[in-house]
């Protein structure tokens, strides 16, 4: 037997394409050949290896990605900040000392329904990651934590379209839409990402529940934040914002 | 594995088949820290420890997609251990001194010894099925990442433009010569005698 015959009928008896008589006349061969056996065994373990590894190519790196920001985010929550270099806080310190903040406000001074402005907490972009960072990210940056969310919307949008599956891009546009009242183009941004499952899932949940709460959809707005589960951050405000609801 | 009913931290495995960022996030709030400690203690940072973590878990994700993976431990100790004979070999790579190690507290059970000598197994496998995969010919794994991504045979063939019969025939040969590359690696050898 040639190697290519050899090879051949390995590949038959992988796809099971051997009629009953070729199975049984191999069969034999393979019982008085162990290292024809062994070939075999090695070969089915490469069939099954490319099988698998060349179908899951895509999700691999989505859960490579996915497994990077939570690792970042996971950082930022547990290392202390720096004292020297750039003062650049976690984003959740800022939500946390304004909800203490805004909590107070709400518990002393207004006793009616809670309102947008109480509960957003715009994060920080930090999106630059090296000096030469392209000239869209910067602009982006700087817009969105300088404010100007319509100039931050067009540069996201222009990164967005260079990059459609970005959702770090995606969760700040959305965020851009919201502050300018855009509520039905944010709801769209949030939904792709709360019904993905990256990193920012639950934080556009909570963000999607603050947009209804912005347009004084009460019912929806619980409804939404109900959905945000126990290890997210922002279950806490949450579930603060759900008590003052109810 | 056999039929053992999997551990209730079986769901660890499948947040990795399924991507499902609420339970990763668990299994770096839960777990992460012992390794971030482990590491600091010995030569490393926060930043080493992290990427060990994430390379740990994409292991484990490879070993549950291709060898469907069914955890009967807990993920504790298994997981302390991976992360930690990564990060050693990983000081080893780095130098070819001796490597001291300030050996953390854990017991771990033999079930757990042994889920983690098997992933070990398959990480080295599967290390040398993609350094073999690289060393074929071009021709040769276009072709395999066709036949095995698009599933009819003719569309490939007419995506390649050749016969049918010829992609056939070629994929066979291709996996044949990816068997040798395999058999006549060194490490291979190493690996049988472990298996």
């Amino acid at each position: 037997m040639t190697p290519e015959e050899k090879y051949e009928l390995f590949e038959k008896y992988c796809s099971e394409e051997l009629s009953a008589e070729e199975k049984t006349e191999f069969d034999k061969m393979l019982n008085e050949d162990a290292t024809l056996q062994e070939e075999l065994r090695l070969y089915q373990e490469l069939h099954s290896h490319l099988d698998t590894t060349l179908n899951a190519e895509q999700e691999l790196s989505n859960l490579k990605k996915n497994l990077k920001q939570i690792g970042d985010t996971y950082t930022e929550n547990t290392t202390p900040v720096k004292k020297s270099k750039v003062i650049k806080l976690p984003v959740w310190s800022y939500a946390a000392a304004a909800s203490v903040a805004i909590l107070f406000g709400i518990y002393f001074l207004n006793p009616g329904n809670p309102s947008y402005t109480d509960f957003a907490n715009i994060p920080e972009l930090s999106i630059v990651e090296r000096a030469t960072a392209e000239e869209d990210i910067k602009g982006a940056e700087n817009a969105f934590n300088a404010k100007d969310f319509a100039t931050a919307e067009t540069y996201l949008d222009r990164l967005l379209k260079k990059d459609a599956n970005n959702t770090e891009f995606q969760y700040y546009y959305g965020i851009a839409l919201l502050e300018q009242d855009k509520f039905d183009m944010a709801t769209q941004v949030f939904g792709a990402l709360l019904n993905g499952n990256s990193a920012y899932k639950y934080k556009a949940q909570w963000f999607e529940a603050l947009n209804q709460l912005k347009q004084e959809k009460y019912e929806e707005c619980m409804l939404l934040l109900k959905g945000i589960p126990e290890q997210s951050e922002d279950y806490d405000t949450a579930q603060k914002l759900l008590k003052k609801l109810e | 594995m056999g039929n053992t009913k999997p551990h209730a931290d079986q769901k660890y495995i499948d947040a990795l088949l399924q991507n499902d960022t609420a339970i990763l996030t668990e299994i770096y709030q839960k777990f992460a820290p012992k390794v971030i400690g482990y590491i600091k203690k010995n030569s490393g940072n926060e930043t080493q420890a992290k990427d060990i973590i994430q390379e740990t878990l994409i292991v484990l994700y490879k070993q549950a997609k291709e060898k469907g993976l069914k955890l009967t431990c807990p993920f504790d100790a298994y997981f302390f251990l991976l992360c930690k004979r990564k990060w050693i070999n990983e000081l080893k790579k780095k130098s070819n001194n001796e490597v001291t190690i300030n050996e953390g507290v854990v017991s771990i059970d033999d079930e757990s010894a042994r889920f983690a000598e098997e992933t070990a197994l398959f990480e080295a496998k599967h290390e040398l099925f993609t350094e073999m995969f690289d060393q074929l010919g071009k021709a040769c794994k276009e072709l395999l990442k066709a036949t095995f991504t698009i599933k009819s045979m003719e569309e490939v063939a007419q995506k390649l433009g050749q016969s049918y019969g010829y992609v056939r025939k070629k994929k066979s040969l291709c996996i044949g010569q990816l068997t040798q590359l395999v058999q006549e690696a060194p490490k291979f050898n190493q690996l049988k005698h472990l298996l």
